[in-house]
């Protein structure tokens, strides 16, 4: 399959859910198709560092502080 | 699989010729850069010291496509002309902008960018063809575009290219990040990418 041959699916939402995808979406520049994309690719990578055991953390640049992020 | 055709200078000939940018790296074109680029590297790198030798010398490029061909951040792109591999790109999309006005929105960023040994004139004079890493800049603008990212683009810049992501680019230089082995960062806005469209 080409890489890029577009599916189409219908994707269900809370308001609330909905809410937050067209802020992100004003906020990250892109439609909320874009938006669904990058957290897909996200999420993908993120996944397979936890699946090999690494930990996601964040870190205050002023700060230094770090905080991780449990995933599930 | 797509494949455009782009133009390169032929330095011998001082013409601009066909070449065939793809939008990824296949295991034909990880098998040219086995058997002509490593060679050329390796006889270019041998007797210099260290800091002699050019800052991609050790890029294993067929190590590094294991690492990024299962996930779909990840995008990568090649050039062949004349039947030999002239350029190399990986670019991913999940990397946030930094400078002031488009903090926070998405750009594609440039992982690694090289021209085989024969197109740098540090390495081979002349070099066979000029403009590998412009029309790869270009396809990681295009890319930025398709993906809804309005031609936004970083990297870090390896110390002998920072001349040519700044000018012939146009590219904003934002100091050098100690994340990154001190590299210097650069981005390019929505304005920078459609002027540097035009060129």
């Amino acid at each position: 399959m080409a890489d890029n041959e577009k599916r189409t699916m219908t994707l269900n939402l809370t308001v609330r859910e909905m809410a937050v995808l067209e802020e992100l979406a004003a906020k990250k520049d892109l439609n909320k198709t874009g938006v669904m994309r990058l957290a897909l690719r996200l999420l993908q990578a993120v996944d397979a560092k936890i699946q090999a055991g690494h930990k996601l953390m964040f870190e205050d640049e002023k700060t230094k502080e770090k905080g991780e992020l449990l995933m599930l | 699989m797509t494949v455009s055709q782009v133009y390169l200078k032929k330095i011998a000939i001082n013409q601009l010729v066909d070449a065939s940018l793809y939008d990824e790296i296949t295991d034909q074109h990880l098998a040219m850069w086995k058997s002509t680029w490593v060679p050329a590297m390796e006889a270019y790198c041998q007797g210099r010291a260290e800091a002699k030798k050019p800052d991609d010398s050790q890029w294993d490029w067929k190590w590094k496509a294991e690492g990024w061909r299962p996930f779909l951040k990840y995008h990568s792109f090649s050039i062949v002309c004349e039947k030999e591999l002239q350029g190399l790109m990986l670019a991913s999309d999940v990397k946030s902008a930094r400078v002031q006005d488009q903090f926070g929105k998405p750009i594609v960023y440039v992982e690694l960018l090289a021209s085989a040994p024969w197109n740098r004139s540090k390495i081979q004079k002349p070099k066979r063809f000029h403009g590998v890493g412009t029309v790869l800049m270009a396809a990681a603008v295009q890319l930025s575009i398709d993906m809804g990212f309005k031609g936004r683009v970083g990297l870090h810049s390896l110390p002998g290219a920072v001349s040519f992501y700044k000018d012939d680019c146009g590219m904003t230089p934002l100091g050098n990040d100690a994340a990154y082995g001190n590299w210097i960062y650069f981005e390019m806005t929505e304005k920078q990418a459609a002027e540097f469209r035009q060129k």
